[in-house]
């Protein structure tokens, strides 16, 4: 894995754009993302990943949220029961299914011909990610995180994107994992109205937590602008490396997403300048922006 | 009131026959599963009950398994987290759908002319997923969610409480208690495991035995392979009424949701023909109430209902 694009705009202080959703673009579109759509809809997935590519992204995102072997195994008792009642294979299928998504983003990159632009792997955590309450033991769950990544290096992504986490336990073992594997790591943690964590550490405690090992990129992600901005203004004073921020915009109507019309890409691009002025140079969106979102921040921003 | 024509059949020895899945039955009509497709596709919830009926279920059960407010809240940190980034009203989203579910059955029932005759069955699934004994929250958890569930069953008017895919004697116990509160008549279903106990690894005599003297009017197997249900049908035949139902197909849930997702696939491999035999093995065994659990369709309860008569 090797970004060296990127490296240098980071390290130059430049910005850096994401893309936006993925999942919700797949709603929006028309379509269910029950199963993600990789094998059912391949050209769709395409398309939205080159519409955020010609929009000006510089990193895009894998179809592979809450992807692994352990969401597939949380649907049953226990692997004895799968044999029993799941279709044959189920175990196989994260891995399956996270070549696909790399495989599809890859192709989309090089159709566009911008083979600048990285290739993020969506990792999120092993259990429900708003659920902070269900975070497993660390110290069990290293070996998992080694299999997931492994997968995701073979396949070719560029850095591994470890995104809407409620907190640093899991995070921490996610980037040793990362490091061992020698690949870059980025982790997003979703922030509340408070300026905390949704899970309740503070942004020092992140920070904290966060200096050993040490994510190469720190983000907030999923959460309204405002939380996004409360969260921002207390971490960024303390953070002294790169700093990054995607917020969704819209309600979260499970299992689906409620669009609304509060953050048109005008009024998302005001919040992005207001982030990038609190210090962040990684931006895009998250559930429910577009790519005329971010079309609109890398435009003006490059205006 | 319906209810009256079941305790009848069951007191004349005869078969009750229930009706098979509904959600997998959606998906399989091309409903999209959002918060159970009841503001999509109300017509095809409809239908789907009316070719139940014209099958020739005795009961039919109301679109409400997996359908109750914790299912919205477990996508959240808490209720406060779901009110900050979800929609308005979320909080009461189940209970509103649920009435809209109960209605839907009836709207069959009117259309098919057989109110007053069949029985709706308000069905009411683990507080957690079906397929997780481990995720069950303690007894006293469990006593107040069932008993939310079971009144705003009963206040929409369903003639009976069905516990459908029990895992576990904890929730079990409760669940009953909770259903019996309503006055309404309840029944329960247990999964059982490939090793013959219960889901949780418990004893599936004691689950039934329980239920039993917790005053189930009805206790039946459901929500696994026909196979693993007749090899554990013998642990519940212990006096009062018994049932089977299976599944057919292969459970295919998508890697995210963290609830229950009635998508199964393979289902074309057991026929109609092949589903009424298991079904006749069962009644000969001393089962009274045949239905079919997910996977199943109109077409497989019509095949049970011309093998029992």
């Amino acid at each position: 894995m090797d970004y060296p694009y990127l490296q240098q705009r980071l390290a130059a202080g430049d910005t850096v754009y994401l893309d936006g959703g993925i999942g919700t673009e797949i709603l929006r579109r028309g379509y269910t993302w029950a199963s993600h759509q990789l094998k059912s809809e391949p050209e769709l997935n395409l398309e939205i990943h080159g519409d955020y590519i010609r929009a000006g992204a510089d990193v895009i995102t894998t179809n592979t949220f809450q992807l692994s072997k352990r969401s597939f195994r949380n649907h049953f008792a226990n692997d004895q029961h799968m044999q029993a009642v799941g279709e044959a294979g189920l175990l196989d299928r994260a891995g399956e299914l996270i070549r696909d998504a790399v495989g599809l983003a890859r192709q989309a990159r090089q159709q566009t011909g911008r083979t600048e632009v990285a290739i993020a792997a969506s990792i999120t955590t092993l259990e429900w990610c708003f659920r902070p309450d269900r975070t497993p033991d660390p110290a069990r769950i290293l070996d998992e995180y080694l299999e997931e990544l492994g997968d995701y290096r073979d396949a070719g992504a560029d850095l591994l994107l470890f995104e809407t986490f409620p907190s640093t336990p899991e995070a921490k073992v996610a980037i040793r994992a990362a490091r061992e594997l020698g690949v870059p790591a980025w982790v997003a943690f979703v922030p509340y109205r408070d300026g905390n964590l949704l899970g309740g550490e503070s942004m020092a405690q992140v920070v904290d937590a966060m200096g050993d090992p040490r994510p190469d990129v720190l983000l907030l992600n999923c959460a309204p602008p405002a939380h996004i901005s409360a969260g921002l203004e207390k971490l960024a004073p303390l953070w002294d490396g790169p700093l990054g921020v995607y917020a969704h915009i819209g309600k979260f109507n499970p299992p689906e997403w409620q669009f609304t019309d509060e953050y048109p890409p005008d009024k998302y691009l005001a919040a992005c300048r207001q982030w990038h002025d609190l210090g962040a140079t990684v931006i895009g969106g998250c559930c429910g922006t577009t790519p005329d979102h971010i079309a609109a921040l890398t435009r003006a921003f490059q205006a | 009131m319906s209810y009256s024509t079941i305790r009848n059949l069951l007191a004349d020895g005869r078969p009750v026959i229930l009706d098979g899945g509904m959600g997998t039955e959606m998906l399989r009509r091309g409903v999209r599963w959002r918060q159970h497709g009841i503001a999509d596709a109300p017509e095809v919830i409809r239908q789907v009950h009316g070719d139940y009926l014209a099958a020739g279920a005795d009961v039919i059960t109301a679109h409400t398994f997996n359908l109750t407010s914790t299912n919205f809240i477990n996508f959240f940190r808490d209720r406060e987290h779901m009110a900050e980034i979800g929609p308005p009203a979320l909080e009461t989203k189940a209970q509103e759908l649920c009435a809209l579910a109960v209605g839907l059955a009836r709207d069959a029932l009117r259309t098919s002319g057989q109110e007053g005759r069949v029985p709706v069955a308000g069905s009411i699934s683990p507080v957690q997923h079906p397929f997780r004994p481990d995720l069950a929250p303690d007894q006293a958890v469990c006593a107040d969610h069932h008993a939310q569930c079971v009144q705003v069953l009963a206040q929409c008017g369903v003639d009976l409480i069905f516990f459908e895919a029990m895992n576990n004697l904890g929730e079990l116990r409760a669940a009953v208690r909770a259903g019996n509160r309503s006055g309404l008549p309840v029944w329960v279903s247990l999964i059982p495991d490939v090793a013959g106990t219960l889901l949780s690894g418990e004893s599936l005599r004691e689950a039934g035995n329980i239920a039993r003297a917790e005053g189930a009017a009805a206790v039946l197997l459901a929500t696994a392979p026909a196979d693993v249900v007749t090899k554990g049908l013998p642990a519940i035949l212990n006096g009062g009424p018994t049932g089977a139902q299976a599944i057919i197909g292969r459970y295919s849930p998508p890697s995210w949701k963290p609830d229950f997702y009635p998508h199964f696939v393979n289902t074309g491999a057991t026929s109609p023909r092949r589903y009424a035999e298991a079904a006749r093995a069962w009644h000969q065994a001393g089962a009274a109430i045949i239905g079919g659990s997910s996977g199943t369709t109109p077409a497989h309860i019509a095949a049970v209902r011309q093998a029992l008569g």
